[in-house]
């Protein structure tokens, strides 16, 4: 059991604290309950450029001044973004935890006024020098983005991948920036979690002078989105400028912390891991017509997803990679798994946590996220439950109900002839 | 009363950090053990290191100390493969193995109520391999299709051309992994041999971090590794690298590119060099940090690129200095620009108290950060064994950093950078970027993926 503490500020702001003194250092983390579902068509990209501009300064905290502060005391920092949340955090030697909590406060209460034309254009175009970087420039770049096209209808809003498009990056107006910022950057819609080397009394008191006269806001929009199942296989071949052909598929499932998301995150260890993994074992070890294989389940709250995706060898047809696939989940349906299988399975769940409770940061992280799509930090002490209880039964459950075609989409990236 | 927000909390006294206590024992046939305890997670961290690398490789044989590393976990004792990736996964453990210019490797991660069954796995996998024939063609193809890969990565291509551009063809100059002509010439008996040559107790250490107790992890290993046989020891190859008389730009046309990748750079120094502590914080000040100044002025003053960086490359003979950038077509010339007048004025010694003191600070005050895992200290160990470095080197490591003065600053980059000689590679899109390169008055060559000169009308 982690020692945790938690509690509300007046204006919502949503606290975790957990003392941990095996070493002279703090973990600060932010997690704003705010990602690319909240943004429509048009906009898209938004609430990552967002996470940029807020390491542009703020009122008290001059341009790149939030790095050099962080840094400058040895510190290390970074923001990411996803669909259904923004993170932000900073590990910190312990004797700076008021440093830290004074940045994260001041971009929260007092960006607006730092708010320059000029830091948003810049800011824009690293932005889409991230996108080239990440996926245009490089082979498969898109996959992740096509494969969202295929799954989801055009206003629904995991359509698109959290970089955005370069035409919507262009579009950003100051103006949207302060709507974004007043809707959803607010005490209440923010969960600060705390780990490391301090006292409880010392933190709650700082927490209270930094965050405890930041104002919250009305009434959040609502998040009223529906995914209608397709009831068929959206499929797409795209040729491009790779080597060798390589399928991606995305199999819908029920959101993340759900029974049938933990029994496919145990599923898809059995599928492609390690070389006694199925895929691996069929296609990469034995028939070796695969160059790689990979699946996992993604972190989402409003819908949950599995991604596959294999690289065939030089010589081999996409098709027989999907056959074979289709061929291994085929037999994973019919004739269900081994308890070894599930034990390697639960192990590795097991091992892949200790590694996430094992660093503040991580930790940190982790609270954080349990707070967000769970309302409940202490959670975390609870996460595996599930895990050790899985079945066979349960996983053959998930592999026959949901990775069935009508329930899939595919791109099949193969090279420009 | 309203907390002051418009100047900085000052911080309070800081708390001490001590790295964990490090056991040592050297077994008679020359296995160096060192053990760290860590009971932050149930977690074990065990590391072999093997003190040869591929800078034993030649042009002959380039791949292979790679090729026999990724071997390793082809069967090992009675296992095969597919079993001793079963046995691994039943006891909650990762196995990785691998090989970089300096040394080879094992690793074992595993949950420590498994460590003494896990010991002797890790125990087969390095004493008694198996390296099958069947093994090798199947990894063979992968490694062949991987380079294969590697045509289509704009970054892994610029760094291919930059190493061989500056050390030619042996080692240093190739990829780790070898090219595609050799990867297909090795042969399981050339394999063996490496194997047999280089993986000695009196060439090796072993490290274990975590959640054990030092005294039964010390008895468990020698339990385990006593019996590995010694051997002679084979001397280090030398590692060379071509003079560069002047700057000269080599494009590599990549048609679709919407970036360019660029490698601006040439000979850096040993691990070993005196000089390690001021030019690892002159490369901070430079380019190795967030707020370097490559970084502040190619992304957060211009946009150019998503990031910029440089790095020293510290291995145990001299290995490349390098500036690494993607950035858009159009600006392909001014960032090279950029680059090289970055490079004129950290020679000048012009340096800010601001900058120096915040750099210092950064490097001094991250370390407790970057080693919080038993891994992390695991490799904190090996990188310790493997370069030699004094037992009280990360106790003193704060007060190494802290004596370093500006004037230390100005005298490593006059010594070691050198702006009218480097080598500038750039993976990019030839028809909108080579005609402005021009105008920046240093030649221009035409390089093929392969590093074949082309000639263009």
């Amino acid at each position: 059991m982690l020692a945790l503490e938690q509690y509300r500020l007046d204006n919502g702001l949503r606290v975790v604290l957990n003392e941990d003194h095996s070493a002279p250092l703090v973990a600060i983390n932010l997690w704003y309950h705010v990602g690319s579902k909240n943004e429509r068509p048009g906009r898209t990209g938004f609430a990552h450029l967002f996470e940029h501009m807020l390491f542009s300064g703020s009122e008290h905290v001059g341009n790149n001044e939030h790095f050099r502060h962080v840094q400058s005391v040895g510190g290390v920092l970074n923001g990411t973004t996803f669909f259904d949340r923004t993170n932000y955090f900073e590990t910190l030697p312990s004797n700076y935890l008021a440093l830290g909590l004074w940045l994260e406060s001041d971009r929260l209460g007092f960006f607006l006024p730092a708010l320059t034309k000029e830091k948003l254009d810049i800011q824009r175009e690293v932005v889409k020098e991230e996108r080239r970087q990440r996926y245009d420039n490089v082979p498969y770049g898109t996959a992740f983005e096509r494969l969202l096209r295929l799954a989801y209808p055009a206003d629904y809003p995991y359509h698109w991948p959290t970089i955005g498009s370069m035409e919507d990056l262009g579009a950003a107006s100051l103006d949207d920036i302060r709507e974004f910022f007043s809707a959803w950057y607010r005490p209440d819609n923010c969960t600060l979690t705390i780990v490391g080397d301090f006292s409880s009394a010392e933190a709650k008191t700082l927490v209270e002078q930094y965050f405890g006269d930041l104002p919250s806001g009305g009434s959040f929009p609502p998040f009223t989105a529906q995914r209608a199942p397709l009831g068929y296989e959206n499929r797409e071949t795209f040729a491009s400028h790779v080597q060798l052909p390589r399928l991606y598929r995305l199999y819908h499932l029920p959101k993340m912390g759900d029974p049938e998301w933990i029994h496919a995150d145990l599923l898809t260890t059995i599928l492609a891991t390690d070389k006694a993994s199925r895929l691996d074992r069929a296609l990469v070890h034995e028939k070796q017509i695969a160059q790689d294989v990979a699946t996992y389940v993604l972190p989402t709250e409003a819908t949950g997803m599995i991604m596959l995706q294999a690289t065939a060898r030089e010589g081999v047809q996409i098709e027989e990679i999907e056959a074979a696939i289709d061929e291994e989940i085929a037999r994973l349906s019919l004739d269900g798994i081994t308890e070894d299988e599930l034990t390697r399975a639960k192990n590795r769940a097991e091992i892949e946590f200790a590694h996430q409770i094992e660093t503040f940061d991580a930790r940190a992280d982790l609270l954080g996220m349990m707070s967000t799509y769970f309302g409940d930090p202490t959670m975390v002490d609870r996460w595996l439950d599930p895990y050790r209880a899985a079945t066979s039964d349960d996983l053959a459950h998930v592999a026959r109900n949901f990775l069935i075609p009508e329930n899939r989409v595919t791109s099949l990236f193969v090279p420009e002839s | 009363m309203p907390i002051d927000r418009t100047t900085a909390p000052s911080p309070t006294a800081p708390r001490p950090y001590h790295f964990p206590h490090i056991t040592r024992k050297t077994l008679p046939n020359g296995l160096r053990l060192l053990i760290a305890e860590n009971h932050n997670a149930p977690l074990v961290s065990l590391r072999a290191l093997v003190r040869s690398g591929a800078d034993h490789d030649t042009e002959q044989t380039a791949g292979l100390a790679s090729l026999t590393a990724d071997l390793l976990d082809e069967g090992a004792g009675s296992r095969d493969a597919i079993q001793l990736a079963e046995e691994v996964g039943i006891l909650g453990g990762a196995l990785g193995t691998g090989a970089d210019w300096d040394a080879s490797y094992i690793s074992l991660d595993v949950l420590s109520r498994n460590f003494e069954p896990s010991s002797a796995i890790f125990g087969d996998v390095t004493v008694r391999p198996t390296l099958p024939a069947d093994g090798l063609e199947r990894v063979r193809a992968e490694r062949l299709t991987e380079i294969l890969q590697q045509r289509d990565e704009p970054a892994a291509i610029a760094g291919k051309r930059f190493a061989n551009l500056l050390y030619g063809t042996g080692a240093y100059g190739n990829s780790v992994i070898g090219n595609a002509d050799s990867v297909a010439r090795h042969t399981i008996d050339d394999v063996r041999r490496f194997y047999k040559q280089h993986y000695l107790p009196n060439n090796s250490a072993i490290v274990v971090s975590g959640d054990v107790d030092s005294t039964g992890a010390l008895e468990l290993i020698e339990r385990v590794l006593g019996a590995w046989e010694p051997g002679p020891e084979l001397p280090r190859p030398t590692v060379s690298h071509r003079p560069i008389d002047a700057s000269r730009i080599y494009v590599i046309d990549r048609p679709q590119a919407v970036q360019s990748e660029i490698r601006v750079g040439h000979i850096g120094v040993a691990r070993s060099s005196e000089d390690y502590f001021p030019l690892s914080v002159m490369n901070a000040i430079f380019g190795g940090v967030f707020n370097s100044r490559i970084n502040l002025n190619l992304r957060e003053r211009h946009g150019y690129t998503y990031g910029a960086r440089s790095q020293f490359a510290f291995r145990r003979q001299p290995g490349p200095f390098v500036i690494a950038a993607p950035v858009r077509n159009e600006v392909t010339r001014e960032s090279v620009s950029e680059m090289i007048a970055e490079l004129r004025r950290i020679r000048t010694g012009d340096i800010e108290d601001g900058e120096m003191d915040d750099t210092k600070n950064y490097l001094m005050g991250v370390f407790p950060a970057t080693v919080q895992t038993a891994s992390d200290i695991a490799g904190r160990l090996v990188d310790m064994e493997l370069y030699g470095l004094p037992e009280d080197y990360f106790d003193r490591y704060r007060e190494t950093i802290a004596a370093i003065t500006k004037d230390d600053i100005a005298r490593v980059a006059q010594k070691y950078l050198d702006p009218d000689r480097v080598l500038i590679v750039i993976v990019g899109n030839a028809s909108q970027i080579r005609e402005p390169l021009g105008t920046l008055g240093i030649p221009i060559h035409d390089l093929d993926i392969d590093g074949n000169r082309l000639v263009v009308g």
